[in-house]
């Protein structure tokens, strides 16, 4: 009975260790996600008052920017944005299933959509990714898919100039024509409990995908932007434009994926930190169930022990009497 | 006179909400100051500073990059890549970060595959920084190299 208890009393200890790291580890998943969704709300603004001024300036002439045209797909890019650690939960499988599952139906994912009907993509699709955190890499590299680049550099609240090679590659090749749709996966934040893995078009700049993005900006924080208030309280003939209206949209247009995609990095870095304080979280719980059951187990063998050496010495004693 | 409902706000955050009385604005057409009741318009900025006046007095913001929009009833939004408040400057870090960025300057000239004009744009950019904040500070202007 000794060994026993011994080994329990050892059980407890590593139990006990390992809680302490855990619970460590959800404090400081709590305190970056604090500044991760800090963030995430502060770029709202930004986004909103940039696509307000996009529909004013589409509204009033129908400008031909390559960021704007849709073509028919015959090349993919995916930007899949993940996260470089694992101990998250769910964070990285979530993302990853929601994308395999997207890619397997090429057609669905390539179809570009349009007000006036549907352009269906090319038979033999190609796809091609970007991967954004190291875990979202070794999954393409494991699928196979073709991985053009992989960044895995960020901080935990990553700044607009710190994502600027990401956009910066995106704009470039989708104007040289090498892809004609690219996709942001990211993980929406929606709150500590909840965040929903999502995949969104950002070029061509589309009216339907900008607008799902903003609406879903809006259904979480307190101080979001009303965004229904996007119909422009003057009549657009109204506006000067300085220099002229083709120069600002050119200049908003690629402003507008940058922050798209800053917005999609910064709700996944938000999503990610919650992801890992509340798998820690469950952690240290589970944790502390086991070390209540272990005591128990501990207490039962050390009374056992005691109980048995009592009746071995009243026995002894009975014997000498 | 009135006052304009004035914002700037940058991807990262909103820098300045304030109604103000009037605001002088770099644009890539020359500077130009909004009154209230200025006629919408839409224009693209330039690396400056702008001249905000409003209860307390006048400020000076560093901005770099991006558009402003001159909406109806009396709204001014500025979205810029980079903007601060002239107290929000820090000496130091500017100073560091433009030296790095014409250490990588350098090197782009050497050959190395390095984005030329964003550089260009970063150095100008920490430059109106340094400027801004030595104005405010009462110092000399910084020196160019």
């Amino acid at each position: 009975m000794a060994v026993n208890t011994k080994a329990i009393k050892r059980r407890i200890k590593s139990v006990g260790n390992t809680k302490k790291i855990t619970k460590a580890m959800e404090m400081v998943a709590g305190a970056k996600m604090r500044k991760a969704v800090e963030s995430a709300i502060n770029t709202r603004t930004y986004a909103t008052l940039a696509w307000d001024l996009l529909v004013k300036l589409s509204k009033q002439q129908k400008v031909k920017l390559p960021l704007l045209q849709v073509r028919q797909v015959k090349k993919l890019l995916v930007v899949l944005i993940t996260s470089n650690r694992g101990l998250c939960g769910s964070f990285n499988a979530n993302i990853i299933r929601k994308t395999a599952e997207q890619l397997n139906n090429p057609v669905n994912i390539g179809r570009q959509r349009a007000k006036n009907g549907h352009l269906e993509p090319v038979k033999d699709l190609a796809i091609d990714v970007i991967g954004v955190g190291k875990k979202g890499a070794d999954f393409a590299r494991k699928m196979k898919y073709n991985l053009i680049a992989s960044f895995s550099e960020f901080s935990d609240t990553p700044k607009l100039d710190d994502i600027w090679p990401i956009s910066k590659m995106v704009l470039e090749e989708y104007e040289k024509k090498n892809y004609d749709k690219v996709i942001v996966a990211y993980t929406d934040f929606k709150s500590a409990i909840t965040q929903t893995a999502k995949l969104r078009q950002v070029l061509p700049i589309s009216e339907v995908d900008l607008e799902k993005m903003l609406r879903d900006l809006g259904e979480h924080g307190d101080d979001a932007t009303d965004i229904a208030v996007v119909e422009p309280k003057l009549e657009i003939d109204e506006y000067l434009f300085e220099p002229n209206a083709q120069t600002v949209l050119s200049i908003i247009l690629p402003k507008l994926v940058e922050t798209q995609i800053y917005q999609a990095t910064l709700e996944s870095a938000a999503s990610e930190h919650s992801a890992r304080m509340m798998a820690m979280r469950n952690a240290s719980d589970a944790a502390r169930d086991m070390i209540k059951e272990l005591n128990l187990n501990f207490n039962k063998a050390r009374q056992a022990a005691i109980t048995q050496e009592i009746a071995e010495i009243a026995g002894g004693a009975a014997a000498l009497g | 006179m009135g006052t304009l409902h004035f914002k700037i706000a940058t991807p990262e955050k909103v820098v300045y909400e304030k109604d103000i009385f009037q605001v002088s604005i770099p644009t890539t057409m020359g500077e130009i100051t909004i009154l209230p009741h200025h006629i919408p318009l839409v224009s693209v900025l330039q690396t400056g500073e702008m001249r905000v006046k409003d209860a307390e007095g006048e400020h000076l913001i560093a901005i770099a990059g991006g558009f402003m929009e001159v909406r109806g009833k009396n709204e001014v939004v500025v979205l810029a890549s980079n903007a601060e408040l002239e107290t929000e400057i820090d000496l130091d870090r500017a100073e560091k970060a433009r030296q790095a960025a014409i250490d990588q300057m350098a090197r782009a000239k050497a050959g190395e595959d390095i984005d030329f004009a964003r550089l260009q744009a970063t150095v100008d950019r920490e430059m109106n920084r340094l400027k801004i904040a030595r104005k405010y500070r009462k110092l000399p202007p910084p020196k160019e190299n």
